[in-house]
Parts: structure tokens; C-alpha cells; sequence
């Protein structure tokens, strides 16, 4: 039998070539399938809070209570690693409108594939600079108020997010206040009219529904700077017997340590939205609880899901926390509805 | 070269059997093998399929199960609270119960009471403030009425705040007046049950609502955007309430990807749990399945390709040698054996084809055998083919040696025929003496001519036989041609007149001439030509013209015989000169004849190269034309008195016929020789030995010796003159010219003797017989030689030299013989050398040469040689001087008397 060399060269080629674009195909696929594309992607965030402020200190990273933390983990868990095949880029707006600019502008020029913002404040002002890279706010409590969506199941264009609470919730806060100190007569509240949604006007309705049913007297004590937070809180030192509610506000947030100070120095009973406050000694907080879902979101949308896809999500759980020795501090006496209640009782 | 054309064609590839088989096994066992894999991998498909279905079906009925559980332990912490006993617990232990409960149970956003009218007594919330004891009335509430009016009531699933999905569950309290617990369920807390139910790897649960709205799905947001799901055919089959098909159902999932779905219904609720597992997943195990297979496929396909080659081979080898075999059996190789040792039927065919060889081989011996025995046989054949040929050889021969019998027998009939007829012819010759008178020597020369024409009849029969055997030559001499036709016209006269027809004959001034040529067979034509003018003309005349055209030194004679006689028919004109041949049968009756006559004119005509020809019409007579090349004759011939001869010879006549003897003197003396008679051959010989003759005329045909031998006698005498010898005979035959040819006989005389023909034969000698002598063999001596030496020297000198040698040969031939009986050869050759050299001095040619032949031959002789040597010389000494004696006797007698 004749040997005939060449076909058998032929086919050896044919079936190297056919396993070298298989090997391709096969390689493709892998990318494909996993979270490594080929390019270097670039998750923007950008914060209130200072850089070294404790929330924002990368060190935390796995801490559920950071958000960033929160964000950073859930990501991994998806495939995304830092410095691998994402950048993380973090700019804070702390220090004025002007710094709050800078940093956005910052942000946008790095064409990030996605912008992560804290508030309200910087979600608005991104969304001016930009209409193309998606945006997922971390806390919005009124998105469709502020015209950040259309709607929440379908929100459109390039934002989506998260709320942080509804409107009752100052009803809410009222009634809790005010089991803890029962015989308050007026209720301070406290917030930012420039940082807190509607000028603060989205919890006030709630809130003064009930002080009218328990009989209590509203007095906002609306600040817009950390020097006034001395002067607002001292009010409600003196009679008739006050508490104080601090509202959903990131300005609050930011200055929670003087404010958890000042409410101590003052002895000026409140109740506070984040448990952020109770890290910072205060004496109860209600609200959601922040099961941090951005990286699901930053996930699909680095995938390629349009942010205007995927709707707003809200709280499922809220939680009540105590510190009893704060308590304790103020003579005050926890009752047990408020005991059965609370999800953390801080000694 | 078409050998080899045909066997390239014929040829059969290498390798293709091999192919085949090859390519036909592994075809056939790819075949089985890709149909077993096949039914194997498409059972096992269905199966794994089935199987797969069947497992999630059992995914779907447990994550249905689950959330059944879900839903019913939240019924169950409801059904606590509802059943309470009211003096328990005031509004505000109802408010404590309430929050414990929500504390318990985080998937129940709100609680709330209402006793049995439904009034609202507690109302507990996670986001709102509680309220106690308000009073509202909520009984137009579905959720009361439907507690009311059954054990439990599940409301329907709505969206709170656009995107939370959210149940009512209404439970009523036991006792006389009941409360109705509602609480409004959010059932995102189903996201964690649904999300941890795993489904293979990547696969999926999810739950839609009765309306087929999504509520739960692992991935958080669908759910949230209130997806409704019942625009997709299978949610909408399954809303319809038709079951999940049995082998799950292969569609598209929300993101694209093909998934294998099936579904399970929650109890009680009547949602949906859907449990989708993408196709790459669920197949897996089946793809793998596949691949094994194809591996294992691909395992044994090389096996199989393996196992082929070796099989085709094992087929092929025994039948390429069996090709190889064939081919040699048919290039002529018998001795090859195929040695196929498969132990199969290609073994029993290699046994066949050994077999066949063997026969083939055998066939081929046996045919070489037959073939060797047909060629002996032909070889027989061919020997008896030539052994019959002989026979026929020897059979012509004897009917040859009897035709020659025959033609002895002829020639001796007309022998004994001729004997008195030359008797006649020769006392007519005689008659005339030159003293007749005119008439006389006419009627003498018709008489002659007659008996020379009856010669000449008598002829015709063994002339013909000779013609026959064409052993006739011509016997040409001068003759006088005019007196020939004249003689023939003459002769045939009479016999004309005789039938009263007259006979013209005109002959041309020309033909009055002397010719060279046969005058008896030119006689016989005319003869027989005028002969048959007379027999067949019955009236009328003959004429005959005779015209001679000359022709360089050649004469043309023309001689036409024309008569008015019966004529022949055309087709006759060639038949008549063939043998034996008349015109008409008839014709031979009326008119006689053997028939021989034209036959023999034409033959005697062709003979002499002349042509005889005929002109007839039947009824207008003939006409015969011969033409006939003569030559010139040498001399005139004077007619009448013969010439004297030129000298007279003495002759002796040997005859044993006293008539011929005597006719023959007469015509000898007549000749003016003197003859002498000798009756017999011993007579002759010893007649001719007595004294000289210069010729001896020989008859052939004695009793007691013939003439051959008597002539050989007498050359062999010692005679000076040796006579000239001249044999008389009428057998003309081949063998008899032979005989005499080899017996150095040249001269012939046929019989009867003609005159003319004797005196030319007679006087037909050398010029002189001194001339001839040296060239006769044995002629012992030089005759020329010895008158020159006579002429040189003068008689008395020649005498002296006789005297001489006399002495001195006999003193030399003394010495020869005491040298042959001293055995001396070397003296023997120089006395025999002495002797040679005086014999030469007088011309002694013949002892001369014998004893130069002796001397060289002396050295190498013994000693009886030497003797019968010497003997030799002696006699041959005696007889030559014996010889020189008789020839120098005259001369040395005249010297003497001159001397005298």
C-alpha cells in the first residue's frame, strides 16, 4: 500500500488549525463567561464624607456596616477584583459646592463605566454632568421627587438606586421618641434644608400627624452649617420637656459626631435614622437596614444592563437600635414595647 | 510486445484487493460501531432527559414545598396571635404581642386587629406609627370578609411602592366573637428562600402569582419590576392549568439563555414555582456522555482500522500469491508450489492451484511424448515416403534400362536388317566403274538411291526411337545439295507417275551447290514429304521448289512439296506432326502408313534447327514447307570418279562378316589403299602386332573379342607407327559412343559403309604422324627430338651415339640391378640418374622419364621395389632401344652401304 504523505500532512494542519481555533473559541468563551473582560473597568464613587472619615476608611472593606466595605465585597463575590479587572475611583464632594464640582467633573472625565453616589446632593449633581455613564445612588429618599426616575420599577435613563425610607417613617420616629421619653411636650427636629429631601417637608407631614394625635409640638431646628448644630440642640435643653428627631440627612451624617456630642452635652434625648449615629454614641436609631445592593447592580451593569432597567429598589428591613448606658445617662427608663422592639440593645 | 500490452492490462493493481477489503471492513465496523453508539447515545439521551425532568420537577415540587412552608409558618404565628384569648391581654398587651410577633416573622410588614365587627383595635407597623384602639372600621376590608368566610384568606399579591411585592394573610380568632388578625406580608423574604434554592449550578427558581406576575427571583430587580410572566406560553399553560410536560419544556429565559424549565404549584396559594436549568448545564452529563461514547467510538474505530489491516492483509497475501502463482503457472513456471499455509479454503485453492500445476505439468510431459512419437512417426512416414520414391526411382530406371533395351533391340534389328542391305548397296556402288553409260549410271544411281531409301525406311522405326530418346546427333558432311533433291525427286518419280499424277519439280540455280550438313536425315524429310504428296493426292500433280537464300556464311534452304490432294482440316495442322498421328482414321485405312513419318521429318527438322510447316484447306491439297539452315561446304565434291588418296595406307579391315570383309577391300583397294583382313580380334591383334598398319578399321560387334578391347589390345603393343583406329559400326548409341569415348576411340564409321564416308574418315589423319608421335602417350621415343638431333649432328654422329649408348646402358643397368640386390637405394639412384640422362641425349622419353621417376623415388624403396625397379628399367631399356634400333636401322644401313 502505497503511503502518500501530503493529504496526512494536509489533514495534520487542517486538524492543528481546527484545534487552534477551537482553543481560541474556548478561551473566548471563558472571558465571555467570566467577569475578566479585556479592558480595565472603572467603578467611580463618590462620598460626602471625608476620605478619612471612618465610613469611608478602606481598611473596613469587610465590614457589612461600611457601605463601601458592602460594595467591595459583594463584587468579589461576583468576579470583580479590585485592581485585577476593575479600578475603584472614590472622590469625595466634602468641603463646599466648589469641592463638590471639582470632584464630580474629577469623576466624569475618567469615564467610569459606573458612578456610585451617597446622597441626593451628589447624585443631583452628577446627573448634571453627565446623561451617559449609568448612576447608582446609595440613598435617595425620593428619587421620583427629585426627578432622578420616572418610576421606581422602571426608573429610565441612566440612574438607579436605592431609597432609604418612606415618608411615614417621621410619624414613626415621633412615636418611638417619644415611648422612650414619654413626657416630652415638643419635638425638635433636626435637619438640613439643603441636604434633606424636600427641604425636609417629606418627613415632616407624618411627622406632625402624629405629634398631633400624641399631642406634641413640633419645632424644626433646621441647620446649615456644624456651627449651628451647637445653638439648634441646646434649644430643646431647657423646658418644656423636648426629644429631638434627626432626619434622613447626609449633612447630619456627616457631622454625627458633634451631633451625638452636643445631644449629650445638651442631655437632649433623640432618635436618629442610621445606626451610624449609634456607632458615633447615640442614644436610639430607625430605619432601613442597609443590606447594601449596589454590587448586585454595579455587577449587571458592567455586564451591560442599562441602569434605567433596573428599578429602585426600597427598604425591606428596618431596625431598631438602643444604647441603654446612653439611655441610662439621660434617666430614662426603656419600656418593654420598645425592648420587644429593638433589634439592638447596646449596653 | 502484445503479450506485454496484455499482460499490463490484465495485470491487476497492487494493493487494490487489499483496499477493498480494507476499506469494506472498516466501513462495516464504523457502521456497527456508529449505529450502537448512536441508539446508545440517543437512548441514553432520552433517558438523561427524562431523568433530568423528573429531578426537576422534584426541584420545583420541593421549592413549591418550601414556600408552601414559607407562607404557612407565617399562617401559623398569625393563627397564634388570632387565637389569643381576649381577657389576656389588654390593647396594649395585643400592641406588645403584635411587635413580638413582628420581631418574630420580618417578612410581616403590618399587623393588624380587628375584633369582630371589624373594628380596628391594634395596628402595628414597621414604617408607620401604631395605632391603638382607633376603632376604624375595616370590615369592608376583602382580607376580613375573606377571613370571615374561610379559614385563612390569601389575598392577592400587590406591588407596595411601585415595587415591593407584598400579600394580605387574614386569619380569624376562635371563640363567640373572634377577632380577625391581617397582616400584610412582604414577600421580598422570599427572595432568600427562593435565591438558596440551588438548582444544579446555574440554574434557577422563580415564583409567579396566580395572575402570573413574578414575585420571586433569585435575581432581586425582575421581581421588582413587577414582571408579568403570563404573556410567556409555558407560564400561560401553566395558569391554564396544564401540567409540566414530562420531559420539561426547552425555552428561553429571561436573559436569552435556553434553559430546560419545568414547573410546581404552591399549595394552597396556587402560585407557580418555575425551575429553569440552562441547557448547557443540564446536558452536560448527557454531552459528556456523547463525547465518551465518540471517544470510546473513535477507540475502537482505530481498533477496528487496526484489526482490518490485519485481516485484509491475512486475506490478501494468500491471494496475491496465488495472482503470483497463476502467473507463473501461465509464464510456463510449473515447478513453483504456492506454499499458503491459512488453513482455510484460500489454502485449499493454493492446494488446487498446486494441483493444477502438477496435471499441467504432467499434460506437458505427455504431450512432448506424443509429440516425440508423431515425429517418429513422421519420420517413418517420410523414410517410406523416400523408400517409394526410390522404388518409383528404380522402377523409371529399369523402364529406362528397358526403353534402352529396346533401343538396343531396334539397333540390333536393323543390324540384322542392314547386313544384306549393304550387301545390295555396296555391289551397286560397284557397278559403276566410270565406264557406264548415261543410262546406265541412271538407272545404277536409282537403284542406289533406292536401296539407300529402303536403308533409310528401315531407319525410320529406330530413328524414331532414338528421336525418342533424343539420342540422335546429326552426322553432318559436305554434300552436293541439287544432286540430293534430284536423287530424292528421282526416287519418288516412279511412284508418281505410277498413280498418274504428274511431278513437277523446280529447283533454283542457288541450290546448285555444295552444303555442310546431315544429307541422310535431310534426304528422309523430302522423302517422306514428297512420299506422303503421292499417297494422299488421289488426282492431280506434285510439285516441289527448293530455293536456297544465302545467309552470311549460312544457306537457308527452302524447299516446298505442294499437291492437290485431300487437304487437312485446320484443327489437324499441329496434330498430324505428333506421333503416331494420321488426318482421319479413315484416312489410315484408305492410304496405309505407320503415321511415324512427319513425326520424325518434324524432329529430324527441329534437329537440324530448321522448322517444317503446313498449309492445308480440306478438299484443296497441301502445302509443306521446310526451311532448313544449311552450312558451307568445305570443298567441292567432284562427282563420279573418286579421288586419288593422298597417299596409300596400309589398312586392316576386322570383320567377322566375310561380305563386309569383302566389300570392305573392295572399297579400300578402290580407294587405292592396301587392306588386309582380319576375321576376328585376336587375329587383329596379332595381325597388327606382325607387322605395320597405318589404320585398323574395327568392327564393333565380334563373337569372341569386340572391337573395344581388340582396339585396346593393339594400343597397348609396342608399334611404330601406332595405327590409327577406326571403328565400323551401325549402333549409333549414347553408351556405345561412351565405351569408345573411354577406349580413346574418336573416329566412327557408321554402317553400312559408304564409300565416301570411309575415304573421309580414312584420310581425316594428322598432317603427318612424326608431329602426333610425342603426344602419344607411352610413346617410348621422342621422334621430332631425334630428326632435329639428326638434322643437327649428321647421320654418322647419330650413329655413333647409338653404338654409344648401347654400351653404356647396358653397363648402367648392370649397375641398377647390383644396387637393387644390394639394397642400395643411393646408388640405384644415381645409376638410374646416368641412365636417364643418356636416353634423354637421343631422344628416349620414355626410359628417360622412368628413371628420373626411380631416382626420386629410390630413397624411400625397399628393397623388392628396388628389384622390380631395376627389372623394369631393363625390359623398358630393351624395347626402346629395340625402337631406336628399327628407326635408325634405314639411315645407318644407307651410311653403311654408302660407307660401303
Amino acid at each position: 500500500m502505497t503511503v502518500r504523505p501530503a493529504p496526512a500532512c494536509v489533514v495534520a494542519a487542517v486538524a492543528r488549525r481546527d484545534f487552534i481555533r477551537l482553543a481560541g473559541a474556548t478561551a473566548a468563551g471563558f472571558f465571555a463567561l467570566g467577569a475578566t473582560p479585556d479592558r480595565m473597568r472603572i467603578v467611580a464613587s463618590i462620598t460626602v464624607l471625608p476620605l478619612d472619615d471612618e465610613l469611608t476608611k478602606r481598611n473596613m472593606s469587610e465590614s457589612s456596616t461600611s457601605r463601601l466595605g458592602a460594595l467591595i465585597a459583594g463584587l468579589r463575590q461576583r468576579g470583580w477584583v479590585e485592581g485585577v479587572n476593575y479600578r475603584f475611583e472614590v472622590r469625595s464632594s466634602f468641603g463646599g459646592p466648589d469641592k463638590m464640582r471639582t470632584a464630580v467633573q474629577e469623576l466624569v472625565d475618567l469615564k467610569p463605566d459606573v458612578i456610585l453616589t451617597g446622597s441626593t446632593v451628589e447624585t443631583a449633581a452628577v446627573m448634571a454632568a453627565t446623561t451617559t455613564i449609568p448612576i447608582v445612588f446609595a440613598t435617595s429618599n425620593d428619587p421620583v421627587g427629585n426627578g432622578f426616575v420616572q418610576s421606581l420599577a422602571h426608573p429610565g435613563g441612566n440612574v438607579t438606586g436605592f431609597t432609604s425610607g418612606a415618608p411615614e417613617m417621621g410619624g414613626k420616629w415621633l412615636q418611638l421618641i417619644k415611648e422612650a421619653v414619654p413626657d416630652i411636650q415638643r419635638i425638635g427636629v433636626l435637619f438640613n434644608p439643603a441636604s434633606t429631601p424636600r427641604a425636609g417637608r417629606y418627613y415632616l407631614d407624618s411627622l406632625e400627624q402624629e405629634a398631633a394625635t400624641s399631642d406634641v409640638k413640633v419645632d424644626l431646628a433646621p441647620i446649615g452649617t456644624a456651627a449651628e448644630i451647637d445653638g439648634a440642640i441646646a434649644r430643646f435643653a431647657e423646658p418644656p420637656k423636648a426629644a429631638m428627631i434627626s432626619l434622613v440627612d447626609s449633612f447630619l451624617v456627616v457631622n454625627r459626631q458633634a451631633i451625638v456630642a452636643t445631644t449629650a452635652k445638651y442631655r437632649v434625648p433623640m432618635i436618629y435614622p442610621f445606626h451610624y449615629f449609634m456607632d458615633a454614641g447615640g442614644l436610639m436609631s430607625y430605619g432601613p437596614t442597609l443590606e447594601v445592593r449596589s454590587a448586585d447592580y454595579v455587577d449587571l451593569i458592567l455586564r451591560g444592563t442599562k441602569a434605567g432597567d433596573l428599578p429602585v429598589q426600597s427598604p425591606r428591613k428596618y431596625e431598631l437600635l438602643i444604647n441603654r448606658t446612653v439611655a441610662s445617662a439621660l434617666g430614662l427608663k426603656i419600656p418593654y414595647t420598645l425592648l420587644a422592639r429593638a433589634d439592638e440593645i447596646r449596653e | 510486445m502484445n503479450e506485454q500490452v496484455d499482460q499490463g492490462q490484465l495485470r491487476t493493481p497492487p494493493g487494490r484487493l487489499f483496499r477493498k477489503y480494507l476499506y469494506s471492513i472498516v466501513a462495516l465496523a464504523f457502521a456497527a460501531l456508529a449505529i450502537n453508539t448512536g441508539f446508545d447515545v440517543w437512548f441514553s439521551y432520552r433517558e438523561q432527559k427524562l431523568l433530568l425532568a423528573a429531578t426537576q420537577r422534584e426541584q420545583a415540587a420541593s421549592a413549591a414545598i418550601q414556600i408552601g412552608q414559607f407562607i404557612g409558618q407565617i399562617e401559623n404565628q398569625i393563627r397564634w396571635l388570632a387565637r389569643l384569648p381576649p381577657e389576656l391581654s389588654t390593647n396594649e398587651d395585643e400592641r406588645l404581642n403584635a411587635i413580638r410577633l413582628l420581631r418574630l416573622s420580618p417578612a410581616i410588614a403590618e399587623l393588624t386587629e380587628l375584633d369582630a365587627q371589624g373594628r380596628e383595635q391594634v395596628h402595628v407597623s414597621r414604617r408607620v406609627a401604631d395605632r391603638v384602639g382607633s376603632k376604624i372600621d375595616r370590615s369592608s376590608l376583602a382580607a376580613f370578609r375573606g377571613a370571615n368566610e374561610s379559614r385563612a384568606y390569601y389575598g392577592p399579591v400587590y406591588f407596595f411602592a411601585d415595587t415591593e411585592p407584598f400579600m394580605t394573610i387574614a386569619l380569624r380568632g376562635t371563640g363567640r366573637e373572634p377577632n380577625v388578625v391581617i397582616a400584610e406580608v412582604n414577600l421580598r423574604f422570599i427572595w432568600d428562600l427562593v435565591a438558596g434554592i440551588r438548582v444544579g449550578n446555574t440554574g434557577k427558581a422563580y415564583v409567579v402569582d396566580r395572575l402570573g406576575v413574578l414575585i420571586a427571583h433569585p435575581d432581586l430587580w425582575p421581581a421588582l419590576r413587577r414582571s408579568d410572566l403570563s404573556g410567556q406560553p409555558d407560564v400561560r399553560a401553566a395558569l391554564d392549568g396544564v401540567g409540566p410536560p414530562s420531559g420539561g419544556l426547552i425555552k428561553e429565559d429571561l436573559s436569552g439563555q435556553r434553559v430546560l424549565s419545568t414547573y410546581a404549584t404552591v399549595p394552597s396559594l396556587g402560585w407557580l414555582v418555575f425551575v429553569e436549568l440552562p441547557l448547557s448545564e443540564a446536558y452536560a452529563p448527557i454531552y459528556a456522555s456523547i463525547g465518551r461514547s465518540t471517544f470510546l467510538l473513535i477507540v475502537l474505530l482505530a481498533v477496528a482500522a487496526l484489526v482490518s489491516l490485519w485481516l485484509s492483509r491475512r486475506m490478501t497475501v494468500p491471494i496475491q500469491m496465488l495472482t503470483q502463482g497463476a502467473r507463473r503457472i501461465g509464464s510456463g513456471d510449473l515447478e513453483q508450489r504456492l506454499a499458503i499455509k491459512t488453513g482455510d479454503e484460500l489454502e485449499a485453492l493454493g492446494d488446487q492451484f498446486n494441483r493444477m500445476a502438477a496435471h499441467l505439468r504432467e499434460s506437458y510431459a505427455t504431450l512432448e511424448r506424443k509429440v516425440i512419437e508423431r515425429t517418429s512417426e513422421l519420420e517413418k512416414a517420410r523414410d517410406h515416403a523416400l523408400a517409394e520414391h526410390d522404388a518409383a526411382e528404380r522402377a523409371r530406371s529399369v523402364a529406362v534400362a528397358a526403353n534402352e533395351t529396346k533401343s538396343r533391340f531396334l539397333a540390333v534389328v536393323s543390324h540384322e536388317l542392314r547386313t544384306p542391305l549393304n550387301g545390295v548397296m555396296g555391289v551397286l556402288q560397284l557397278l559403276d566403274d566410270g565406264r557406264l553409260s548415261e543410262v546406265q549410271r541412271r538407272h545404277l544411281a536409282t537403284a542406289a538411291a533406292s536401296g539407300e531409301t529402303l536403308i533409310a525406311l528401315v531407319d525410320a522405326i529406330l530413328e524414331y526411337a532414338r528421336l525418342e530418346a533424343s539420342a540422335e546427333t546429326l552426322e553432318t558432311r559436305d554434300f552436293r545439295l541439287d544432286q540430293l533433291i534430284e536423287t530424292a525427286a528421282d526416287l519418288m518419280r516412279p511412284q508418281a507417275f505410277g498413280k498418274g499424277l504428274s511431278f513437277d519439280l523446280s529447283c533454283d540455280p542457288s541450290v546448285s551447290t555444295s552444303v555442310h550438313g546431315d544429307p541422310v536425315r535431310l534426304n528422309r524429310i523430302l522423302l517422306n514429304l514428297i512420299g506422303n504428296a503421292i499417297k494422299f493426292t488421289p488426282s492431280g500433280g506434285i510439285s516441289m521448289r527448293a530455293t536456297i537464300e544465302r545467309r552470311d556464311d549460312q544457306a537457308l534452304l527452302r524447299a516446298v512439296v505442294r499437291d492437290t490432294g485431300i487437304g487437312i482440316a485446320p484443327d489437324m495442322h499441329e496434330r498430324i506432326f505428333e506421333d503416331f498421328v494420321q488426318a482421319d482414321d479413315s484416312i489410315a485405312r484408305r492410304f496405309g502408313g505407320t503415321g511415324l513419318g512427319l513425326a520424325i521429318a518434324r524432329r529430324l527438322t527441329r534437329l537440324m534447327r530448321g522448322d517444317l510447316t503446313v498449309e492445308s484447306m480440306p478438299g484443296n491439297g497441301s502445302v509443306f514447307t521446310l526451311v532448313v539452315p544449311l552450312g558451307a561446304a568445305g570443298s567441292s565434291i567432284v562427282q563420279g570418279a573418286l579421288p586419288p588418296p593422298s597417299r596409300p595406307l596400309r589398312v586392316l579391315l576386322v570383320d567377322d562378316d566375310p561380305v563386309n570383309c569383302e566389300v570392305g577391300e573392295a572399297i579400300l583397294i578402290r580407294l587405292g589403299h592396301r587392306a588386309a583382313i582380319a576375321r576376328n580380334g585376336a587375329a587383329a591383334v596379332a595381325l597388327a602386332g606382325s607387322q605395320p598398319f597405318d589404320v585398323v578399321l574395327m568392327d564393333l560387334h565380334m563373337p569372341d573379342m569386340d572391337g573395344v578391347e581388340a582396339a585396346t589390345r593393339i594400343r597397348q603393343l609396342p608399334l611404330r607407327p601406332m595405327p590409327r583406329i577406326i571403328v565400323v559400326t551401325a549402333d549409333a548409341s549414347p553408351s556405345t559412343r561412351e565405351r569408345l569415348a573411354s577406349a580413346d576411340i574418336t573416329k566412327v564409321v557408321s554402317k553400312p559403309i559408304l564409300i565416301n564416308a570411309l575415304r573421309e574418315a580414312i584420310e581425316d589423319e594428322p598432317e603427318h604422324g612424326a608431329t602426333d608421335a610425342p603426344l602419344v602417350s607411352g610413346a617410348l621415343i621422342d621422334r621430332h627430338f631425334l630428326d632435329d638431333q639428326k638434322e643437327l649432328l649428321g647421320t654418322s654422329q647419330i650413329t655413333k651415339l647409338h653404338h654409344l649408348l648401347r654400351e653404356t646402358s647396358e653397363k648402367l643397368i648392370a649397375d641398377i640391378k647390383a644396387a637393387a640386390a644390394a639394397a642400395d637405394p643411393r646408388q640405384l639412384a644415381r645409376s638410374a640418374h646416368q641412365l636417364g640422362s643418356a636416353a634423354s641425349a637421343l631422344g628416349l622419353v620414355s626410359l628417360f622419364e622412368r628413371c628420373r621417376e626411380i631416382e626420386e623415388a629410390a630413397p624411400s624403396m625397399s628393397a623388392p621395389d628396388c628389384q622390380s625397379a631395376a627389372r623394369e628399367l631393363a625390359a623398358l631399356r630393351e624395347v626402346s632401344m629395340c625402337a631406336l634400333d628399327n628407326m635408325l636401322a634405314p639411315a645407318e644401313q644407307r651410311s653403311a652401304s654408302r660407307n660401303s
